[in-house]
């Protein structure tokens, strides 16, 4: 427990003063409600329940949940990328380790860091899904609080698959600039190139669900109703994983990722 | 008590030896100075030592083993390596305190160590509006993070101005003068004589001498003088037993002699034999020349 308060004393010594952090923090902070504020001025029509439906409980979880997901992954990844490149830019990662830091304490520093912030995130979730519901659900069910509640798990590993992802990077790409630019066209470009041109059009195959920015991005798929979770025409693969596959999927990538990073900070000369 | 053993350490580049099955000891209490060429090995000796660097072969050990052999005995030394490396946004004090952190330093007095360094004026500067000689001031008050009991600099006046070098030099020699073991790698010869008690000299990753500072680069004097005929002149040096080398120069000859001799010895000499010397200059030898030499032997 005591290494547990280090590592992450460590880590806030490092950030607290960080503006970077401080920004991407406080921008997850206000835009997840902001966006979903902006959503009650959207015209959706009274016969199709009108705003209300995005607000009430269960569906505020979905709703609430697919802005978050990219919120996730544009902020809370940048953050995960930085914190590691930017300790080889500026050569503190070695400082560090000639200082007296073990190379699986500067990792596990990070990882528990990060960790921490991931859990934070998903609480805040939680807490504004919460309020939306009660405040816009007319009669609450505890029934219907609790259908769709199983997002918040899926909510919290979808954060770790995105800053999985962004450590490794970091690790790989010791360039911060690098590392950064890698993040965004990967999980923009690159993987959905790969998936529709490459596993989908060549092998034909259903795999092009399973490639890991798909997959984090499907543990929160945007809410569209389930019957629309169809076969793309003319294949029968699906448009989204079904959540037991995403969550699956997600944890093995995660787990390749963060071991991918540690087993470069080990080995690689610094 | 060995504070470092190093048994032959090798580490490649590819084709390249950086450093070639490397011996070196390193006892309590003496000023090491590894002294050679820029890319003859020195930072990447230091770098395996402080496990940044995989060596292919050979191994090292601190302080006997008596810290074990895990990264932690580092915390027991304070290290500054090729270039000051600090967090840019944070403060010197802020940088200190994530130093004291990594080493379990209690109570340390920031203000103290920054007052050493001639930057306590600055510490609520943060380091990147810091210049090239106060970023280096800087490490080196973090080498004294926790009272380490050994201390590495690696090029510590590298970059640094002529009042920068001078007051980094003299903040090394009052660490040592507190017993300090310190393990140093120059390339300034001047720089070694000046701080280290011993050296070892390297070239090409391999090690061509070492020892005390006095032994290996010897204080002699070099005396140039000419006459009117040089060869008798050289003759009736020939078996003068204070003088180690002649060697003819252009205008006249080059003497190399003792410690305790000089142009005045010479002088008195000549003019005793009847020979009158058109060309006197008494010089010290320079260090440079006697390194060259060292390491062109080899």
């Amino acid at each position: 427990m005591s290494k547990l308060i280090f590592l992450l004393q460590l880590e806030w010594l490092k950030v607290k003063s960080y503006r970077a952090f401080i920004v991407l923090l406080g921008l997850y902070g206000l835009l997840l409600p902001a966006f979903m504020f902006s959503a009650k001025k959207m015209p959706i029509p009274k016969q199709l329940g009108g705003n209300e439906i995005l607000f009430m409980f269960p569906n505020v979880w979905l709703y609430l949940g697919y802005v978050g997901n990219w919120l996730v992954f544009f902020l809370l990844g940048f953050l995960a990328v930085q914190a590691i490149s930017n300790e080889t830019t500026n050569r503190t990662l070695r400082q560090n380790i000639i200082n007296g830091l073990s190379r699986t304490d500067f990792f596990l520093s990070k990882l528990s860091f990060l960790t921490l912030i991931n859990i934070a995130a998903t609480l805040y979730y939680i807490v504004w899904a919460l309020i939306f519901g009660f405040t816009n659900t007319e009669t609450v069910y505890i029934s219907k609080i609790y259908e769709n509640i199983d997002t918040s798990g899926r909510y919290f590993i979808m954060c770790m698959g995105y800053s999985s992802l962004g450590l490794f990077l970091g690790v790989l790409f010791s360039r911060s600039i690098l590392g950064l630019f890698v993040y965004f066209s990967y999980i923009m470009f690159i993987e959905k190139i790969i998936r529709y041109v490459l596993i989908r059009k060549v092998l034909g195959s259903k795999a092009m669900l399973f490639a890991p920015a798909n997959a984090f991005n499907d543990l929160v798929p945007p809410p569209v109703p389930k019957i629309l979770n169809q076969t793309i025409e003319g294949t029968d693969i699906r448009l989204f994983l079904y959540p037991t596959e995403a969550i699956i999927t997600s944890t093995i990538y995660i787990f390749i990722f963060l071991y991918g990073a540690y087993y470069l900070l080990k080995t690689r000369d610094l | 008590m060995k504070v470092l053993a190093i048994n032959n350490l090798t580490k490649r580049y590819g084709r390249i030896t950086a450093v070639n099955q490397l011996n070196l000891d390193v006892e309590q209490g003496q000023i090491m100075g590894i002294l050679g060429p820029n890319g003859s090995g020195k930072t990447t000796t230091l770098g395996i030592v402080l496990g940044i660097t995989r060596a292919d072969a050979g191994d090292f050990q601190w302080f006997e083993g008596q810290y074990g052999s895990g990264s932690s005995v580092l915390r027991q030394v304070g290290s500054l390596l090729e270039t000051p490396n600090f967090y840019p946004y944070m403060t010197a004090e802020q940088n200190l305190a994530v130093v004291a952190l990594i080493k379990r330093a209690k109570n340390v007095d920031y203000h103290h160590l920054l007052e050493i360094v001639n930057l306590a004026h600055r510490k609520d500067t943060p380091f990147s509006g810091y210049s090239l000689g106060m970023k280096q001031r800087l490490a080196i008050a973090a080498t004294m993070v926790g009272d380490p009991s050994v201390l590495i600099f690696d090029e510590p006046t590298n970059g640094l101005d002529p009042a920068g070098i001078a007051e980094v030099r003299e903040t090394i020699q009052n660490i040592a003068a507190q017993g300090k073991t310190i393990f140093m790698a120059s390339h300034i010869l001047d720089e070694v004589e000046k701080v280290c008690t011993h050296v070892a000299i390297i070239k090409n990753g391999d090690l061509l001498a070492t020892g005390e500072v006095g032994s290996i680069l010897s204080k002699d004097i070099t005396v140039e003088i000419a006459a009117k005929d040089n060869d008798i002149l050289r003759g009736l040096l020939a078996d003068v037993n204070y003088i180690s080398k002649i060697e003819n120069r252009q205008q006249g000859l080059s003497i190399s002699v003792k410690q305790g001799f000089g142009a005045y010895d010479l002088s008195q000499l000549a003019f005793e034999k009847g020979i009158i010397l058109t060309h006197l200059v008494e010089k010290k030898r320079s260090l440079e020349q006697e390194f060259l030499q060292i390491t062109s032997n080899n």
